[in-house]
């Protein structure tokens, strides 16, 4: 048993995961877990767990069609199987509905609110119906354990007939109508998939993937149990799905062709990939496995055929249901909690399955047609005995210990800015037309702002404010920079350079070390700069600085050096000359200092003034004299 | 059937419609997740304005077909086309499937993905306004009357008249007139507007139509499944019996 155990490990562990996904979706929304959007509505688990997985549990209608109604009674023993893979395809699809289903406890309301014109109404009552019939038609066998019930029991056998017949009737409906849900996107799915006649496609790859899905459930068991296999019985099952599924192919090219969509199929484009990958899985693998005797009735070759059909049809599925419905070139890549809950009822499905076949006489086959007790080759009479195991679940501490532990994890997996952050829409500042929020990159580095524009509105004084940056007189007027107004934070010769100042302070976290934190953060607002560089001014220094505030480099050498050298130039006359703007800048430049100065200044380190004239003026004035 | 038609040539991009219909429906600041990139619309703003080349704007909001794909589709009615022409949603009904996005070939639901308990949310063509002989918060606000409301064929008759009158200056088509069997909200156009829907088909047939047919043929699948079950059992049954019978004749003779 120690492969059953490792199996089922796996399963509980993604169980712990998903279940630790699935929490939050419903606490948070579906906004904190899927990567769906409002262009692509439907994501992982409409396309991969609801609309395959119904057209997986077909094999319910399917095998107990041709048993009870075509009455081929050597394939009694896997009646249960298919029943149960059925009940448990539907389950697993419905509880993937409720997760997926923004209101998922308004779910019964197709029952009251009738719709005879929306597919999904049908959809929605089949599934509803379907699931009550096959409860009924499984629901003996776990009576069988039992002595309580035996009226119900023979009950429910005894209407078998009819039960089954509804089974197919409604099966029929909803295998079809699923395809139905497409027919109303001409626009949006692709050619090759869109057609007229997807109701009845749907139905009719349903038929085909029962069996080979009831034989995929019986070689799982024979593999994780290690039972025999009735190889030959199972070959003559899965040629059943050959015929189908070439009337299935049949039907499918002959839609292309009458659509006028033959060159389509030969496009170089990567749905024509896909559709070629489909057709192989689904249609040209399992018939090429399944024609051939030798291969039909070989362990591998129904495994390739099996396996290869499966997740054929999913993937058709997939494409109509997704991948290729909504072309607007945007890609939607599920998130990982995603695929966790997509898994994770699969596992669920998978532990119930296995469960049933453990607990109940899921490989007996006396419950139904004595007749067929002499056709059972006789290794299984005993079979019942040696394998379904015990009655109570085995390893309960080891799966419970995975349990918690992985749904531990799944929750630390959880991102906080996932569920709280409140994201920001990137808006290259060219293309943006109003928004609440634009993310402004004007020289294009990604190192970007994002500019509260809803924010702005409404502190610069609602609708009146609009001029302040856009002027809208002009045709072709351009809107005026940040720096319009935030001067300060953007002039590059700044004594203040207030990027290098935010940077260390943490970004945008830090504004509160200088700019109160109750009012606009301005440069009048802001604290002034000694407040933290206490060794700005050296000590003993002759300069007055109140509350130093220069607003740019030039501001701050006039404002330090100029009243100084005004003084100066009054109290002697040979330092008249001080005032004049020649005694620091050069008569050919204006702009730039004289050379000598110019490197008394070079002794500056990031924009920390050292001030070469402060201390002792008078021995500067000897120098300056001498 | 009240409608909104809207001259393209005629919006300076202003927003103030979208402004107006922010205020007029409360809704609140938007702050979309960054992993959702879209046309300005969203739970939050029901109409945009979408920037095209040389100085072209264009308003986007619901259509409100005349046979809407999103209440064909919806299971539990919850969207609902009424007389006045508009579209509207019943929340309470909602189960949150989201066929109707799905359905709509314009793209116009949109969803509450942050919300617990999210709803569909868009243009309601400000039902309980025009229910009151009022119009529509966004045809108030309009400064150009870019856009204008009234009954739809006088808006229709007006929209050809305008592409009359100046042949050189329109597109010679009005938007909304026959696209998948007409909508309540019209335009007319110096620059193409194909990018309003998906790929447009060449048809215009209404899409609740195209499902019309399957939808029609429920009824004698699932009876004629009945039947036809009923039948093999019979032919199955009656094959089995004529054998048996047969053994039972050989086993007399012998
Ligand atoms: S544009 Fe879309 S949402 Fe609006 S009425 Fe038409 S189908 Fe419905
Ligand atoms: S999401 Fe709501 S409104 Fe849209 S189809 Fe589903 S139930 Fe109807
Ligand atoms: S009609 Fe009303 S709800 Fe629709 S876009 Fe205009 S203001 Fe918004």
């Amino acid at each position: 048993m120690k492969k059953v155990t490792a199996f089922k490990s796996v399963l509980w562990t993604i169980l712990g995961l998903a279940l630790a996904a699935g929490v939050t979706r419903m606490i948070f929304g579906l906004g904190a877990i899927t990567n769906q959007s409002d262009t692509t509505p439907w994501g992982l688990w409409k396309g991969f767990n609801v609309i395959p997985g119904i057209a997986l549990a077909a094999g319910g209608f399917v095998v107990t069609a041709i048993i009870y109604v075509m009455r081929k009674h050597e394939y009694y023993r896997y009646a249960k199987i298919a029943v149960l893979m059925a009940f448990l395809g539907y389950l697993s699809a419905a509880t993937a509905l409720v997760v997926e289903l923004g209101l998922p406890w308004m779910v019964w309301h197709p029952v009251v609110y009738w719709q005879h014109h929306s597919a999904l109404f049908e959809v929605a009552w089949c599934v509803m119906l379907y699931l009550v019939v096959l409860f009924l038609e499984f629901v003996p066998v776990p009576l069988e354990e039992t002595s309580r019930f035996a009226g119900v029991r023979r009950f429910l056998h005894k209407y078998k007939l009819i039960l089954v017949v509804l089974g197919i009737m409604i099966s029929t409906l909803h295998q079809s109508s699923l395809g139905t849900l497409f027919l109303i996107t001409p626009e949006k799915l692709h050619p090759l998939w869109y057609t007229n006649l997807l109701p009845v496609l749907f139905f009719v790859s349903a038929i085909a993937v029962g069996p080979l899905m009831v034989i995929l459930g019986v070689l799982t068991i024979s593999a994780v149990y290690e039972k025999p296999l009735e190889r030959e019985k199972l070959g003559k099952l899965a040629l059943f799905s050959v015929g189908v599924l070439a009337v299935y192919a049949l039907i499918r090219f002959i839609g292309l062709v009458a659509e006028g969509k033959l060159a389509t199929m030969f496009v170089s484009s990567w749905q024509t990939l896909f559709f070629w990958i489909e057709t192989a899985l689904f249609v040209i693998i399992p018939i090429l496995f399944l024609a051939v005797k030798q291969l039909r009735v070989s362990k591998a070759g129904l495994w390739v055929a099996t396996i290869s059909a499966v997740i054929g049809i999913g993937f058709n599925r997939a494409n109509i249901a997704g991948i290729m419905l909504v072309r607007t070139g945007e890609i939607y890549i599920p998130t990982i909690f995603e695929i966790f809950i997509s898994l994770g009822i699969i596992s669920a499905a998978v532990l119930v399955f296995l469960f049933c076949v453990e607990r109940f006489k899921m490989w007996e086959t006396k419950w139904t047609d004595p007749r067929d007790r002499e056709t059972a080759p006789p290794e299984f009479d005993r079979s019942s005995e040696a394998w379904l195991g015990s009655p109570r679940i085995s390893h309960r501490f080891t799966f419970s210990f995975i349990l918690i532990i992985s749904l531990a994890f799944g929750f630390a997996l959880i991102s906080n800015e996932r569920i709280h952050s409140e994201g920001i829409k990137e808006v290259p500042v060219k293309a943006a037309r109003g928004g609440d929020t634009l993310y402004v990159d004007g020289n294009h580095d990604t190192f970007g702002v994002y500019f509260a524009h809803e924010d702005h509105i409404q502190r610069e004084g609602k609708k009146e404010s609009c001029v302040i940056c856009h002027h809208m007189n002009l045709p072709m007027d351009e809107s005026s920079p940040c720096s319009a107004c935030h001067g300060n934070m953007y002039t590059e010769f700044d004594a203040f350079r207030h990027d290098w100042h935010s940077s260390p302070a943490g970004g945008n976290v830090g504004c509160m070390e200088c700019h109160p934190e109750d009012q606009p953060r301005l440069a009048e607002t802001a604290q002034s700069c000694e407040h933290c560089h206490k060794d700005l001014i050296p000590a003993g220094a002759e300069i007055e600085v109140d509350d130093y505030m220069a607003p740019s480099y030039t501001d701050a050498m006039h404002g330090v050096c100029v009243p100084c050298h005004e003084t100066r130039a009054k109290q002697k006359e040979e330092l008249k000359d001080l005032a004049l703007c020649t005694s620091c800048h050069g008569f050919d430049h204006p702009e730039y200092l004289n050379k000598e100065i110019e490197m008394a200044f070079r002794d500056t380190s990031f924009n920390h003034v050292v001030l070469p004239f402060v201390g002792d003026l008078d021995k500067n004035r000897e120098d300056m004299d001498d | 059937m009240k409608a909104i038609l809207t001259d393209v040539t005629k919006c300076i991009g202003c927003l103030e419609c979208v402004e107006a219909c922010k205020e007029y429906n409360h809704l609140e600041v938007d702050v979309p997740r960054n992993w959702h990139r879209t046309d300005g619309l969203s739970a939050k703003n029901w109409t945009s304005i979408l920037r095209k080349p040389e100085n072209h704007y264009v308003r986007k909001q619901c259509r409100h077909c005349l046979e809407p794909a999103c209440v064909s589709a919806c299971p539990v009615g919850a969207l609902e086309k009424t007389a006045s022409g508009a579209v509207i949603y019943h929340g309470e009904k909602c189960i949150g499937c989201r066929y109707c996005m799905i359905a709509c070939p314009y793209g116009i639901p949109r969803y509450d993905w942050e919300s617990p308990v999210p709803y569909i949310r868009k243009c309601n063509l400000c039902f309980d306004k025009i229910r009151n002989g009022q119009k529509p918060a966004c045809i108030e606000a309009c400064p150009t009357q870019a856009t204008i409301f009234g009954d739809r064929n006088e808006l229709l008759t007006e929209a050809h008249r305008r592409i009359e009158a100046e042949p050189g200056k329109y597109i010679d088509r009005v938007y909304g007139e026959h696209e998948v069997g007409g909508t309540s909200v019209l335009y007319i156009s110096d620059i193409d507007l194909g990018f309003l829907t998906y790929p447009v088909r060449k048809n215009t047939k209404p899409l609740p139509e195209t499902t019309s047919t399957a939808m029609h043929a429920v009824p004698f699948a699932f009876t004629g499944m009945g039947a036809l079950m009923g039948g093999i059992y019979w032919i199955c049954k009656r094959r089995e019996q004529l054998k048996q019978e047969k053994q039972q004749a050989k086993e007399d003779e012998s």
